[in-house]
């Protein structure tokens, strides 16, 4: 449980860095995705009910700071936790390629389930041409980041379990 | 059943969080959810990161203009280089503090001009997700910003506070697909409706095909929408294209604003004749 909140801890300062510093970035409108990443590690290596809480908290604010909505990532972010964490069961990852592919995967449902909850919530025109650009593009980004981002959790968590074990 | 409950722990939460989340979606599209107890205490965790990652962002943004002024002077020696670098920071600072000094007698003399009760705010930080334009303010409630009021510059209209805690307020911006602006055209008063799109475009929308819209046209609020006040510019027509069927044109346009490049805005409530009432 300290460890989710631990993780938890990180997933907002993710949103933090999604908020402000990622937006330096020359990606023009589009956010790298650190907190999918974080999601799909939770469910792939810390599948724990502390897991799925922070997921859910971090979607949520994820849409406190950002949707117009409330609801939206936190049920996206849920969504991916449990597909990610379905999928693992058949699959064990620590190829780097093999985590970029998953964390695609991830971010594919996560685009089609903010898709289907704002063409169903919220009325834009001409939503799903534009909208499937912005699936990809963001599925693209996330899947780079993601074997970095898994490196740097794995070591950080490692690093907390050596310290607990010692104390 | 708790060895069922206890083996499938994981997807039972998740399911729960899933339905958890559609309920307060449905809620809140609805209009039900009127207390939502969690946003604020997450605001009320990040507001404080975000004002510090704020800063760090400005010193950023302040060295990269620096580093580009001074890429001209690459043949000159360490020790010009340095001094000039001190010399840019200094600058940098002043023209800085200028700036910001003739941005806020502008929000001033602006101010004047608008509803009394209007909260001057800044913006720390932008919209965490590439599906929604929106930023976050510095004040909130307990400042005076409500709901539903508009945040404008002295250059234009911004977006529309659509949620607040104590400390801060989410602001829709117009290039939001969600947003909409009643609008009308300075030079014929055609009126339409401004809208932004996933595509980054912003467009003026429900305009009849047989009005008479030209590029350089500009577009300001009508007040009508009981938003924003009367007057206020929304931005420069940048295309007009008439499709061969349908009853509206397909418009364009440029925003006054571009808030990437804003830094404090007005928060101004409008008094419709409601709200005399």
């Amino acid at each position: 449980m300290k460890l989710s909140f631990l993780f938890f801890a990180v997933g907002l300062i993710l949103v933090l860095l999604q908020t402000t510093l990622l937006h330096l970035l020359p990606l023009g409108p589009i956010v790298p995705d650190f907190v999918l990443v974080l999601c799909v590690y939770w469910g792939l290596y810390h599948p724990t009910v502390g897991a799925v809480l922070a997921s859910f908290l971090l979607g949520y604010s994820v849409d406190v700071v950002s949707s117009p909505i409330l609801g939206l990532n936190a049920f996206a972010m849920s969504m991916v936790f449990l597909a990610v964490h379905l999928s693992s069961r058949s699959i064990w990852l620590h190829d780097p390629m093999a985590s970029a592919i998953v964390v695609l995967l991830a971010s594919l449902v996560k685009g089609a389930a903010l898709a289907l909850l704002s063409a169903f919530f919220l009325s834009v025109e001409s939503f799903w041409m534009s909208a499937s650009f912005y699936i990809i593009m963001e599925a693209l980004i996330a899947a780079a980041l993601a074997p970095f981002v898994f490196a740097l959790l794995r070591r950080g968590q490692s690093y907390v379990e050596r310290f607990r074990v010692t104390a | 059943m708790l060895a069922f409950l206890r083996k499938n722990q994981i997807v039972l939460s998740s399911c729960s969080c899933l339905l958890l989340a559609l309920y307060i979606l449905n809620a809140h599209a609805r209009g039900q959810l009127k207390n939502d107890p969690i946003g604020p205490i997450l605001l009320w965790m990040l507001r404080p990161m975000q004002l510090g990652t704020h800063a760090v962002t400005g010193w950023f943004s302040d060295v990269q203009k620096g580093f580009g002024t001074l890429s001209g002077f690459k043949t000159e020696n360490e020790r010009l280089r340095i001094r000039i670098q001190q010399l840019e920071a200094e600058r940098n600072k002043l023209l800085e503090a200028e700036a910001t000094n003739r941005r806020l007698q502008q929000l001033l003399d602006f101010r004047a001009q608008l509803p009394p009760g209007s909260v001057t705010a800044t913006i720390i930080a932008n919209s965490a997700s590439t599906w929604f334009q929106s930023c976050l303010l510095d004040k909130g409630s307990s400042d005076g910003v409500g709901k539903g009021m508009a945040a404008v510059t002295p250059l234009g209209v911004v977006g529309q506070v659509i949620s607040t805690a104590a400390r801060s307020a989410k602001v829709l911006l117009i290039t939001d697909p969600n947003s909409g602006v009643d609008v009308l055209v300075q030079r014929t008063r055609a009126r339409g409706i401004v809208s932004g799109s996933l595509e980054q475009k912003t467009m003026m929308k429900y305009v009849k095909r047989s009005e008479d819209i030209q590029v350089g046209d500009r577009l300001i609020t009508t007040g009508l929408d009981g938003v924003y006040p009367k007057g206020l510019m929304v931005g420069t027509v940048t295309k007009v294209q008439k499709q061969n069927l349908g009853l509206f044109q397909y418009i364009e346009l440029t925003p006054s604003v571009s808030p990437s490049q804003t830094e404090e805005v007005l928060v101004v409530k409008v008094e419709t004749n409601q709200t005399k009432n």
